[in-house]
């Protein structure tokens, strides 16, 4: 009876609600890539690698925005969505999608922005978003993960 | 008054209850001059040129002169001895009005004041502004009699009615011109001199009289209408037409100007041209509000449009998410209403993501923020590839025609994705409308010069057709033409408004006509697209991929776990190169690949390293999945390296978020197809099957099969029927321009 109970707490895919951080959809695929769900042994530790990529890549983009690099925090934003899109976390993901967009002088819909200290302070509040929510996913993937 | 008899002289006062003696009388008087005694009195009275009543003090009218009878067209019988009030009262226009009053107050206050009184103007049914002089006669302290005189102009003449008394026409008129201070009216002689100036002018344009007058009227211009010769081109036409009216900015003396409505008439006075009367307002405030409205419903049809993009966007992403939930559902085992179910929820979750996606379509349109790319097109591939994808999806009694004109180019510049879709959404109109008869699809070159081709496209069908009233809404945003249709068709009817703003943007246009043959329309559209100069590269890369063809057209897309089967039957005697930079993506993609059966798969983190491996292994590789954006060397450039070394291994591109246009691009460098990340299992395994199982080995020789498109399309149309007409070039059969391997 219990059990059943935790079952329905975690909805359809064993999983419990993550709200807008992630794509249960895509999570759900990269779940099912486990042998069991008791032990699973491939994607913790792919989420794990991917907090500690996102780490790097913050530290990364911090050097860029101190050197006002854009390109650099363009290609550094792209690389991050890549991996965040794979793993379905859509906040992430999001952000980093502005940050690609900025470092390209383009908004996130696509028109050009030609004033560079406008691109770089769109990309410092998204960084600093996207840090804040990277570090509550990571706590919600901890208790996940166990 | 003099003819007034104040003299005792006067018969013995009438009354009302001797009106038949005083008729009488009345007759004998005519009858009767006693010269002796002068001039009866009564015949005087009657005699007299004035309008004139008698009333007895009571107000009984007693006598008429002629002159009255004649006025207010009454005879004797018809006043004397009445009341005076209800006489009057039938009398007046509008008939019993409470007027009268203004007679009896004035009677009133001449009897009090014994002395004589005019009144306030009435109409009658004869007169305007008519007003009674009332004068009391009194015989020491008594009233024996009141007398009124009436004055008042006859009716007639209503031009005069606006002229107040003693004013001439002419004077009032001027008087009228003169004081008008909103309008500025003046003359200017036959050369467009000032002849005269008003109050209104002066106040408008800030000139005096005495400074303006004699001056030529194109002062008032600005410096590029006087160069225009707007003046004088104003007075020609005003000849020529009699009136001109001219809406534009004027100047004041001050040098400041305002928004004028001009109108200019030609004058003439027996026939003779004398000059010309002008006009002019100021319309400076009406149209800054006119340019505040405007603005406001710009700013409110941005706000819509903004909201549209942004909650389209809002809702796509969720969207995305349901249906790959969906699209997992149904690889699970299902029983047959469970997997109705769901097939419904995913088919109607695509429908609603195609709604969402015209919306935002059209709404970037609107706000004009949607932008044209400059690409390659193959144009005949883009529509074969088209008519093949919609040909599935018709019903059998429909036959698909498609022709396209032996000068259609081989590859245009332009914008593929574009092109495609406003060819997809007019072949797939028809095919909505269309239950039986036929769908012809013919392209054609309209015109050509040295830069540019333009494209002209015409769907004709035999569906419902289009009611004449109809056809004129048929462009507008939100429009199905009638609500029963728009109940049996799904759709946003905004298909065709998009169609016609993406042909407008690529320099076209988009038109409908009735099907002259039967029932059913005929909708066309063109294009212009700039010629291309240099094909080099483009032509090396078609020649390399001409001989990988046999790929079928898409997949059932229903069986996916039969599909699954066979890919895992195949899958550890394959070879897959796998190019990723990132570390996460690269892990899910072997896990997922590792799941499929795949074993032997090589890793390569950047286009450098990818492209030294296949050239290592140059017929090694089954299958290579590419990531677009990496380090050192990105997966375009990786990809047309390695068909630069002449290795035709099937390249599929990933890459992350991915726009429409990217296919496109991917294709240009000689890819083959192409997986949007995050990557969906079900499209993955797909695509593995489509490339490893269905497509012919890169590696077997190459045995030329020309026109294969052409001959697949008209067996495909009705194998009962001729061939219709199909003239295709032979570089569709190129994989890398013909999207239809991509339709999955």
């Amino acid at each position: 009876m219990a059990d059943a109970d935790d079952r329905y707490d975690e909805g359809m895919f064993g999983m419990p609600d993550f709200g807008d951080h992630v794509d249960n959809g895509i999570f759900s695929q990269i779940l099912e890539m486990d042998e069991s769900d008791d032990d699973r042994d491939f994607s913790a530790p792919l989420v794990g690698n991917f907090f500690d990529q996102a780490t790097e890549t913050f530290e990364k983009m911090d050097h860029a925005v101190a050197n006002k690099d854009l390109g650099d925090l363009s290609s550094l934003g792209h690389f991050l969505k890549g991996s965040s899109a794979t793993l379905g976390f859509t906040k992430i993901r999001d952000s980093c999608q502005v940050i690609q967009q900025y470092g390209h002088k383009l908004t996130v819909d696509g028109a050009p922005e030609p004033d560079s200290e406008v691109c770089l302070q769109k990309i410092k509040d998204a960084l600093k978003a996207v840090k804040v929510d990277t570090a509550e996913l990571e706590e919600m993937m901890k208790k996940f993960f166990g | 008054m003099p003819a007034l008899p104040a003299v005792p002289a006067l018969p013995a006062l009438p009354s009302p209850t001797n009106t038949s003696d005083d008729r009488d009388r009345d007759h004998d008087l005519h009858l009767d001059f006693p010269a002796s005694t002068g001039p009866d009195m009564n015949l005087v009275f009657d005699c007299s040129p004035l309008p004139l009543l008698m009333l007895s003090p009571s107000c009984c009218i007693t006598r008429a002169s002629h002159s009255f009878l004649r006025d207010w067209r009454i005879s004797a019988d018809q006043c004397v001895g009445q009341q005076l009030t209800p006489f009057l009262q039938t009398h007046m226009r509008p008939a019993g009005v409470a007027l009268t009053r203004y007679i009896t107050d004035a009677i009133d206050d001449a009897i009090a004041a014994r002395a004589e009184r005019t009144s306030k103007p009435v109409t009658t049914a004869h007169a305007s502004s008519s007003r009674a002089r009332v004068i009391p006669v009194f015989n020491g302290d008594q009233l024996i009699a009141i007398t009124l005189e009436w004055n008042g102009r006859p009716l007639g003449l209503s031009e005069n009615d606006i002229v107040t008394p003693g004013l001439s026409t002419d004077e009032a008129f001027r008087i009228l011109v003169q004081a008008l201070k909103d309008y500025a009216i003046f003359l200017l002689d036959t050369h467009g001199y000032i002849a005269t100036w008003n109050m209104g002018a002066e106040l408008l344009k800030g000139y005096k009289r005495e400074e303006i007058v004699g001056k030529h009227f194109s002062v008032f211009y600005g410096m590029d209408d006087i160069t225009a010769q707007k003046p004088q081109m104003e007075l020609d036409i005003c000849l020529r037409e009699g009136r001109v009216e001219d809406e534009g900015w004027r100047y004041r003396r001050d040098g400041t100007r305002f928004w004028a409505n001009v109108i200019i008439t030609a004058i003439y006075k027996d026939g003779i041209h004398v000059g010309f009367g002008k006009v002019t307002r100021d319309l400076t405030e009406r149209k800054a509000s006119e340019s505040r409205l405007i603005a406001a419903y710009e700013e409110s049809e941005k706000l819509k449009s903004d909201f549209l993009a942004n909650m389209s966007h809002e809702i796509r992403t969720p969207m995305h998410g349901m249906l790959s939930a969906c699209g997992l559902l149904l690889d699970t085992p299902l029983n047959e209403r469970q997997r109705d179910i769901a097939k419904i929820m995913n088919e109607s979750g695509q429908v609603l993501l195609q709604v969402i996606n015209d919306i935002l379509d059209y709404s970037k349109l609107a706000s004009g923020s949607f932008s044209i790319t400059s690409d390659i097109v193959g144009i005949t591939s883009i529509t074969a590839s088209v008519v093949r994808s919609v040909q599935t999806t018709l019903q059998p009694t429909v036959h698909f025609e498609l022709s396209l004109a032996s000068n259609l180019p081989r590859s245009v510049q332009g914008d593929p994705l574009r092109y495609r879709q406003i060819v997809q959404n007019i072949i797939d109109n028809a095919a909505k409308f269309t239950e039986k008869g036929y769908i012809r699809v013919e392209s054609s070159v309209q015109a050509e010069d040295e830069d540019s081709f333009t494209v002209l496209t015409e769907v004709t069908d035999t569906g419902i057709g289009i009611p004449e009233a109809a056809a004129a809404g048929l462009f507008t945003p939100f429009t199905q033409f009638d609500a029963t249709t728009t109940k049996r068709y799904k759709g946003t009817g905004l298909g065709l408004s998009i169609s016609k703003s993406l042909a407008e943007l690529m320099g076209g246009r988009v038109g409908y006509r009735p099907n002259p043959e039967r029932h059913g329309s005929v909708f066309w559209f063109t294009a212009r697209f700039r010629k291309i100069k240099d094909l080099g590269q483009i032509q090396d890369w078609k020649h390399q991929l001409a001989d990988i063809d046999g790929t079928p057209l898409s997949l059932p897309t229903t069986d996916i776990a039969q599909v699954q089967a066979d890919l895992a039957n195949v899958a550890s005697s394959r070879t897959i190169l796998l190019v990723e930079d990132n570390l996460i993506n690269q892990k899910v993609m072997l896990s997922m690949l590792r799941s499929l059966g795949f074993e032997n798969i090589d890793l390569a983190s950047d286009g450098l390293e990818a492209v030294n491996l296949v050239r290592g292994k140059p017929v090694g590789y089954d299958l290579v999945f590419m990531d677009i954006s990496m380090p050192i060397m990105d997966g375009h450039k990786a990809s047309a390296k390695i068909r630069d070394t002449g290795i035709r291994v099937p390249i599929v591109a990933m890459t992350a978020y991915a726009l429409k246009g990217d296919r496109e691009r991917c294709l240009e460098y000689g890819m083959n197809d192409y997986v949007p990340k995050p990557v969906d299992r079900k499209y993955l395994i797909k695509t593995l099957a489509k490339w490893l199982i269905s497509a012919k080995d890169y590696r077997r020789p190459i045995i030329e099969v020309p026109h294969e498109v052409s001959g697949e399309l008209s067996k495909s149309v009705d194998p009962k029927v001729p061939s219709p007409v199909v003239d295709v070039d032979v570089t569709m059969t190129s994989p890398q321009l013909d999207e239809s391997h991509l339709s999955l």
